[in-house]
């Protein structure tokens, strides 16, 4: 029997020797001779690889890892929930006692937002008729809301609503004309730190239509009276569709299977979003929670400009890979499209179809019973209201909405 | 930020802004600045990686990376260092919170069905693993077996056989656990053996 030469080196030493990150003459020389670390070292070894073969099991497969749009998309949800994270504890637990339910619902309802131009898109592009007979079909050449419906989503149909919307910014170029966000009154959005808020008479002319307030006397007791106004200025997007850019990206993607019809080619879909006024009502009472939001806006608008027909575009939406299935049918299922606006509802919120004021709209409540939200169509006009109140509550409020 | 900007993001009726386009959303976004976004782009991958071996779910995947860098961007102090420390700092998060994410209790079991499931359709076998049906429910046994069997490795061993065996070097390891280059070794060798009783543990149940 050898006896080595050196004192034998612990297992650590080993353990690293056998990953290469541990190399000396003298370790090997010391191996040769000494059967103790030799057994040491191939127990070592066994266990090693005893792992790596477990390993090798639980890695992503190829098919898992995120791809560039995967880790864009990823980049995109972070915005959104970033925004969420820091208007939390200043809204929330200072400035403005907004109701725990619309911060809750607000991420998964902005994540289901951000899908709402597709879903738009596909209620909308069924309206598409070809150019020539635009003008004579004018009331079917547009989207106009008139009405609003509910389009559950659960947080996974969310996320593939997020990838396919991402991906259709690929098919084309989304553009912002400029000069048509501009609005005085509307300043309340960049400027609110320097700017008081504007007063109600401000926010008319801003919209362009005279707001409708609650009934003081539905307010809960403890809120202000007087809401705190918001201007949101009208504003439009344009996108338009691009078959060679949409074809580059087919193929990056690995569907060169997919194309652009030509038809598509310089086809552009105009949505116009409406001024919108946010009225909160908030206690002034540090510690009460109860806050009322009322929303006001004009209609939501959308045409499509170009050659497209009808079938055209509508089978080659409902085709891109990656749009969920299930939204999809709940799409379809909606008959009066070129006038209903799909509301997506996050699957853990309660919905139901209610009456407001002689419209049908969609109450919602979440499962805690924290609070409740309303949307409706009334006239032209768009109106959400929600709270940290009960439903019966915020249907008394609905009622009680006039032109002051 | 503009608190008010933000409140205006929450209300229900902001449905024009809804109609938002991803492009928009970018331009919208200008929340944090170019040195988070070449840190989100330089790890997200790699931090993928390694939050699946745990979690064996895409969708879990990426929530859990979506908290570690939420929280990273609420920290400026981290995102100003070195990027081998921000790496290291991401890598010591996004691992926590996945083995929070594993250990809580009542999500575990319903999550390793569901990782059952997705797995099944997620991932398409490789060459050598066309097994058909009966042959992918083995393997999803054995990808449980496996997880829970990390899972029952001491804190610190378990970290560090994450970590190697998801490629890591030993001078990456020591960062990311705070410790000595020349003590890895023999917390891998530890965790290793103690993985091994562990898996054989489960594998023989």
């Amino acid at each position: 029997m050898n006896n080595p030469t050196s004192a034998c080196p612990d297992i650590g030493v080993w353990r690293a020797w056998l990953d290469h990150e541990h190399e000396t003459l003298q370790l090997e020389q010391h191996l040769a001779e000494c059967p103790d670390c030799r057994r040491v070292v191939d127990e070592l070894r066994e266990d090693a690889a005893l792992v790596r073969g477990a390993f090798a099991m639980i890695s992503p497969a190829q098919t898992t890892v995120p791809s560039g749009a995967d880790i864009a998309v990823a980049r995109e949800r972070l915005d959104w929930e970033r925004r969420h994270s820091l208007a939390t504890p200043s809204v929330v637990r200072s400035r403005e006692p907004i109701p725990m339910f619309l911060t809750r619902i607000s991420i998964p309802w902005r994540i289901a937002a951000s899908g709402l131009a597709a879903a738009l898109v596909l209620s909308v592009l069924v309206s598409v008729t070809p150019e020539g007979r635009a003008r004579a079909a004018g009331f079917l050449a547009q989207f106009r809301s008139q009405q609003v419906t509910a389009v559950e989503l659960t947080p996974q149909t969310q996320a593939e609503i997020m990838r396919t919307v991402t991906a259709l910014g690929n098919l084309g170029t989304i553009n912002t004309p400029s000069g048509l966000t501009a609005r005085p009154a509307a300043a309340a959005r960049g400027g609110a730190e320097q700017t008081p808020p504007p007063t109600l008479a401000e926010a008319n002319q801003a919209v362009g239509f005279t707001l409708a307030t609650p009934d003081p006397a539905t307010l809960p007791a403890g809120l202000d009276k007087t809401p705190r106004v918001q201007v949101m200025p009208a504003s439009q997007e344009r996108f338009t569709f691009d078959k060679a850019k949409a074809s580059a990206y087919f193929k990056s993607t690995g569907h060169p299977e997919v194309t652009l019809p030509d038809a598509f080619d310089g086809a552009t879909l105009v949505v116009s979003m409406p001024s919108a006024a946010l009225l909160q009502y908030s206690s002034s009472s540090s510690g009460a929670k109860e806050a009322l939001v009322l929303g006001e806006a004009g209609e939501l608008v959308v045409d499509v400009e170009g050659k497209v027909s009808l079938e055209e575009m509508r089978d080659f939406l409902l085709g891109l890979p990656g749009f969920p299935p299930t939204v999809v049918s709940q799409l379809r299922q909606i008959t009066r499209w070129n006038e209903t606006l799909p509301i997506p509802i996050p699957v853990q919120v309660n919905w139901q179809t209610e009456t407001f004021r002689g419209n049908q709209g969609l109450l919602l409540n979440d499962n805690s019973g924290v609070g409740s939200a309303a949307i409706w169509h009334e006239s032209g006009r768009m109106y959400g209201l929600a709270g940290s109140l009960k439903a019966t509550q915020l249907q008394r409020i609905a009622d009680g909405l006039a032109v002051r | 930020v503009n608190g008010q900007d933000d409140l205006a993001d929450q209300s229900v009726l902001n449905l024009a802004d809804a109609a938002v386009s991803p492009e928009t959303g970018r331009q919208r976004s200008a929340l944090v600045g170019s040195t988070f976004d070449a840190l989100f782009q330089r790890f997200y991958s790699e931090l993928f990686g390694l939050v699946y071996r745990v979690l064996g779910d895409r969708m879990e995947t990426e929530d859990t990376l979506q908290e570690a860098f939420l929280r990273l961007s609420d920290d400026a102090g981290i995102q100003a260092r070195p990027e081998a420390e921000v790496g290291a700092w991401l890598r010591r998060v996004a691992i926590n919170l996945a083995f929070n994410r594993l250990r809580s209790a009542k999500r575990a079991r319903a999550r390793l069905d569901r990782v059952g499931r997705l797995e099944r359709s997620d991932e398409e076998p490789s060459d050598n693993e066309m097994l058909g049906p009966s042959g992918l429910v083995i393997r999803q046994e054995e990808r449980a077996a496996v997880r829970l069997a990390l899972a029952e490795v001491p804190e610190r061993q378990r970290d560090c056989l994450l970590l190697r065996h998801s490629g890591y070097s030993y001078a990456e390891i020591a960062m990311t656990l705070g410790m000595a280059i020349g003590s890895v070794g023999v917390l891998l060798a530890r965790a290793e053996h103690a993985f091994r009783t562990a898996y054989r543990r489960q594998t023989q149940a």
